[in-house]
């Protein structure tokens, strides 16, 4: 069973409270990871067993991402944990990035939410093929071909089903399978048993149309499919090769019904994933070749090959950090070195290791495709490890900038050591969280997504680190840009005693679109001389961390240099990048400086009831809603608001609509402020950074 | 830059009596399927927003995400065709004059347009000076539906551009030339134009002018590619 066609490395996507953690459960039970069956949240305060963080049992929500592993009918089925909150997109694109495939399971009472649409998008990005599971159908209301529907109209998804339901709601008792068109069962006390039996009578018109639908979206993708039909000479092997060909060129959606709680429908969820998502040969993958300017190239999941792996997540145990690495091509042993590309450090692997529910299970060797953790190594996550004959980085991950920032302070010396630690920690395992110390006020500062995301780490901070910190108010961040361009002609002169210091640079800057800084040498009969040319180029770009303005770091521009001058004893690196730095300051706020805020985009769901106070509270909060879709009793509003006006949404929210809305927001572009709003803004702004100083 | 109404297909309205739909009436496009009715929808829609008008396409068969992606392919072709190359002020526009209604599983109704327009009103001061409804079934549609949306565009003052599926099997055409699936409703729409894919092209008539006959004779040749009036 070693090999790697036998591998799938899934995800489990769900919007909030549709059953993830009780599906994952009941996976890990009947393949014999762990040996009962807790309720989530149960009683007995067990919990379930992937849910491993206190505060997400408490918040009832799933921050991190882990990978666990089990065994199904000889495959080796990999589990990596996708968050299902959208403010931690960075977790979720890494998670993404890692799995082959992915269930979408779906509640058959709520259906498709504005979670799944956020994090199905970002599927699509990272281009996971996925099969549907429809949880829940035991519970009132449920309407399996409801959500099929809405997995067409709002996901755009080729929704095929290969079961139907055998009753709903309270009389939900097992599936009917479409391909062996046959019935099943769940017996036994945790539905181990399974009983295959005829197709109940008063189903089969029904099976019979389902299962004509099935073969007609199935035979879209194998003409092999198309002619047995034909022929009348269908077998399952045919149905499945072509359900499995359109699910993995992400044509099709199968999807399969049950419920995770009464456990009708996890066993045969799991054959699905086998028999219907991608192995990693089935996914192609590239690595950036540093060496060649970033240049795309392919890997090969082959363990004959050098060793390319990606650390897609970090966590701490009792027994030190653990790295958790998905190997995309080449082997790796017990006891070899490997290479940190972005530090240059060689590592030693010392345990390798691969994460069950319950346990650990150390490895002598792991290869292309597998999904195992190292020990005590010292690195972040997002980290490329080769094993040094190959310069490649699999980090083109896109990293969204930070559009938030707060202030953080620890209450004693105790806090202050422990939040170091966290923040140490943080950084490393998420990207998209930053912390850096204020040169001008001293204070700590973090940055991230949103406000839930700041506030979760904030909250571990206390729990898992015991920091006891306050924070200040939450401040947007705001970029400057240059609206026109001006010149620049400086001269940098020194003289103070012995040898002095002299640099010229003349050009002009000038707005860049793509929001790129871009340096342009014209300098002609080597007026600054070349080897001083980097030292502009750097004084330029150290300019742009902290604009003139507001204060706040420039989106980009293009600065190009046609002249200057050099002294052939004064001149130095430090004499021209004081130059360039003078420049800059001669030039920027000629060039018409304007402030740039974050805009983000907002979806907002709920009963169509509330449709109008949803539009006129986003309409106050200046954004700019681009449309509205009705479905069912639904509405969901899509909009454009800037981050400054999203403060206390959630409450606003809340209380306009009983409770009864929900919305996500993700970071969708920098935009200018208004110039009626600007004057005031840049007076505080300016206040701020002035009071910051003292 | 080459002036938008120039190239617009609704310069097939330059001949006709009053030179526009004018609110309160409807106006339908004919064409079979895959002929480009959304192309040409939206060519009108663009038409509206660029002039500053106020639109709102009602999608009933997309998402708004498929939509707004019909709409900037064509944005695209259109940049290109007038040469423009700082598009930022229609970028504005488009954002500005922009909403999109979507209507999903069968949940389009009378009503509920009616209270989705009152809440664009009263909520964002967004009152529309034409409304495209796209994917509406003339098939499956009562003609009370077609008298309740000239109503709305009335009450609204607001025109209503619809697009209606056309067969090839079917060639049913009334006394006064109009085709199916509009022969029994012709008297509630203003203006009725045809698309029809021809070995020679695209071409755009007009079957009814408001009061008058049309003139099915001349046409406005489109670009299949692009459907822009070719001059
Ligand atoms: N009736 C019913 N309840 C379920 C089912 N699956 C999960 N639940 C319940 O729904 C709630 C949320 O489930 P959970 O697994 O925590 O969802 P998660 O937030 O997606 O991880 C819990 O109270 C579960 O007991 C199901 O198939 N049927």
């Amino acid at each position: 069973m070693n090999t790697i066609d036998n591998i799938r490395n899934i995800g489990i996507s769900a919007h909030i409270d549709s059953g993830k953690t009780t599906l994952t459960e009941r996976i890990l039970y009947y393949t014999k990871r762990i040996f009962a069956i807790h309720e989530v949240r149960g009683k007995d305060g067990v919990g379930a067993t992937m849910d491993s963080m206190e505060l997400e049992r408490e918040r009832g929500i799933t921050i991190a991402s882990a990978a666990t592993y089990c065994e199904w009918k000889g495959h080796r089925i990999n589990i990596i944990d996708t968050p299902g909150h959208v403010d931690f997109t960075i977790e979720v694109e890494r998670a993404l990035r890692v799995m082959d495939g992915a269930v979408l399971i779906l509640c058959a009472v709520g259906g498709v939410q504005s979670q799944s649409i956020t994090v199905d998008r970002q599927m699509n990005r990272y281009e996971v093929p996925r099969i549907a599971f429809i949880n829940k159908c035991d519970r009132s209301g449920a309407n399996p071909r409801r959500v099929v529907r809405q997995l067409r109209e709002k996901l755009n998804h080729n929704p095929v089903l290969l079961q139907l339901p055998i009753g709903l709601e309270n009389q939900c008792k097992g599936v009917v399978d479409l391909v062996s068109m046959k019935a099943f069962y769940f017996e036994g006390r945790s539905g181990d048993e399974i009983r295959t039996d005829e197709i109940p009578a008063d189903m089969r018109d029904q099976a019979g149309a389902a299962r004509e639908a099935l073969l007609d979206a199935a035979s879209m993708y194998s003409d092999d499919l198309m002619e047995a039909i034909l022929e009348d000479k269908v077998t399952e092997p045919l149905i499945r090769d072509a359900v499995r060909s359109g699910t993995i060129s992400r044509e099709l959606t199968p999807v399969f019904v049950g419920s995770a709680y009464k456990n009708i429908g996890v066993q045969p969820l799991l054959d699905a994933i086998n028999s219907y998502l991608p192995s990693p040969l089935d996914v192609q993958n590239t690595a950036l070749d540093l060496d060649q300017d970033e240049r795309p190239v392919p890997l090969e999941t082959d363990a004959r090959k050098p060793v390319v792996a990606l650390a897609f997540k970090l966590e701490v145990t009792p027994y030190g950090q653990l790295t958790y690495l998905r190997i995309y091509q080449g082997a790796i042993q017990k006891g070899a070195d490997l290479m940190i590309i972005r530090t240059g450090k060689k590592i030693k692997v010392g345990r390798l290791v691969r994460m069950h529910a319950d346990q650990m299970e150390d490895l002598t060797t792991a290869q292309a495709g597998d999904i195992v953790a190292l020990f005590g190594i010292d690195c972040s996550s997002g980290d490329t490890f080769t094993d040094g004959t190959l310069h490649y980085s699999m980090s083109s991950m896109f990293v969204p900038e930070p559009v938030i920032s707060l202030t953080i302070s620890p209450q004693d010396n105790k806090s202050q050591d422990n939040m170091s630690k966290a923040l140490n920690r943080f950084t490393r395992e998420d990207p998209t969280f930053k912390s850096y110390v204020d040169s001008e006020s001293g204070e700590t500062i973090i940055s991230g997504m949103g406000e839930l995301h700041l506030d979760v780490y904030v909250e571990r901070m206390k729990r898992e680190f015991n920091a006891d910190v306050t924070t200040g108010m939450p401040q947007v961040a705001y970029r400057e840009a240059i609206t026109r361009q001006a010149v620049f002609d400086y001269i940098h002169k020194k003289q103070t005693g012995g040898s002095g210091q002299f640099g010229r640079v003349a050009g002009f800057m000038a707005p860049s679109s793509e929001g790129t800084y871009e340096f342009i040498n014209e300098i002609k009969g080597g007026a600054i001389p070349t080897e001083f040319v980097p030292a502009v180029d750097k004084g330029f770009r150290s300019c742009l961390e902290k604009g003139l303005l507001v204060r706040f770091p420039v989106l980009g521009m293009n600065i190009t240099v046609n002249d200057g001058k050099a002294h052939s004893v004064d001149s130095s690196d430090m004499a021209f990048f004081q130059a360039a730095v003078g420049a800059f300051k001669q030039a920027y706020m000629k060039a018409k400086p304007v402030i740039l805020e974050p805009i983000m985009k907002v979806t907002v769901e709920g009963p169509s009831e509330f449709q109008g106070n949803v539009m006129g509270a986003i309409n106050q909060r200046r954004g700019i809603i681009t449309s509205s879709i009705e479905d069912g009793a639904f509405t969901t509003i899509e909009a454009e608001v800037p981050l400054a006006e999203m403060f206390g949404y959630a409450t606003t929210l809340r209380s306009l609509t009983q409770g009864k809305a929900e919305f996500t927001m993700e970071f969708s572009r920098y935009a200018k402020v208004p110039e009626s709003l600007s004057e005031e803004l840049k007076t505080t702004l300016r206040e701020k950074s002035r009071g910051d100083k003292k | 830059m080459i002036p938008f109404s120039s190239v617009s297909p609704l310069k097939i309205l330059e001949k006709s009596s009053q030179g526009a739909l004018g609110a309160g009436n409807l106006g339908v496009l004919i064409a079979r399927a895959g002929v480009g009715k959304t192309a040409c929808l939206i060519h009108i829609a663009f038409d509206k927003i660029f002039s500053q008008e106020k639109l709102v396409h009602v999608a009933l068969e997309e998402g708004p995400e498929k939509v707004m992606s019909y709409y900037s392919v064509i944005y695209y072709d259109l940049l290109k065709a007038l040469g423009i190359t700082d598009d930022y002020e229609y970028r504005m526009r488009i954002e500005r004059n922009r909403m999109i209604l979507a209507y999903l599983n069968q949940s389009f109704d009378l009503d509920r347009l009616r209270n989705n327009l009152k809440n664009l009103a009263e909520g964002l001061q967004f009152t529309p000076d034409a409304l495209i409804v796209d994917g509406l079934d003339f098939e499956k549609t009562d003609r009370k539906v077609f008298e309740g949306l000239k109503d709305i565009a009335q009450e609204a003052e607001t025109e209503i551009w619809l697009s209606a599926l056309s067969h090839r099997h079917i060639t049913e055409v009334n006394d006064h030339g109009i085709p199916y699936p509009c022969s029994q409703i012709d008297d509630l729409f203003s203006l009725i134009v045809q698309l029809k894919a021809e070995p020679s092209g695209i071409f755009l008539s007009l079957l009814k002018d408001h009061d008058q006959p049309g003139f099915p004779d001349t046409h406005v040749r489109l670009d299949p590619n692009t459907f822009l009036a070719m001059v």
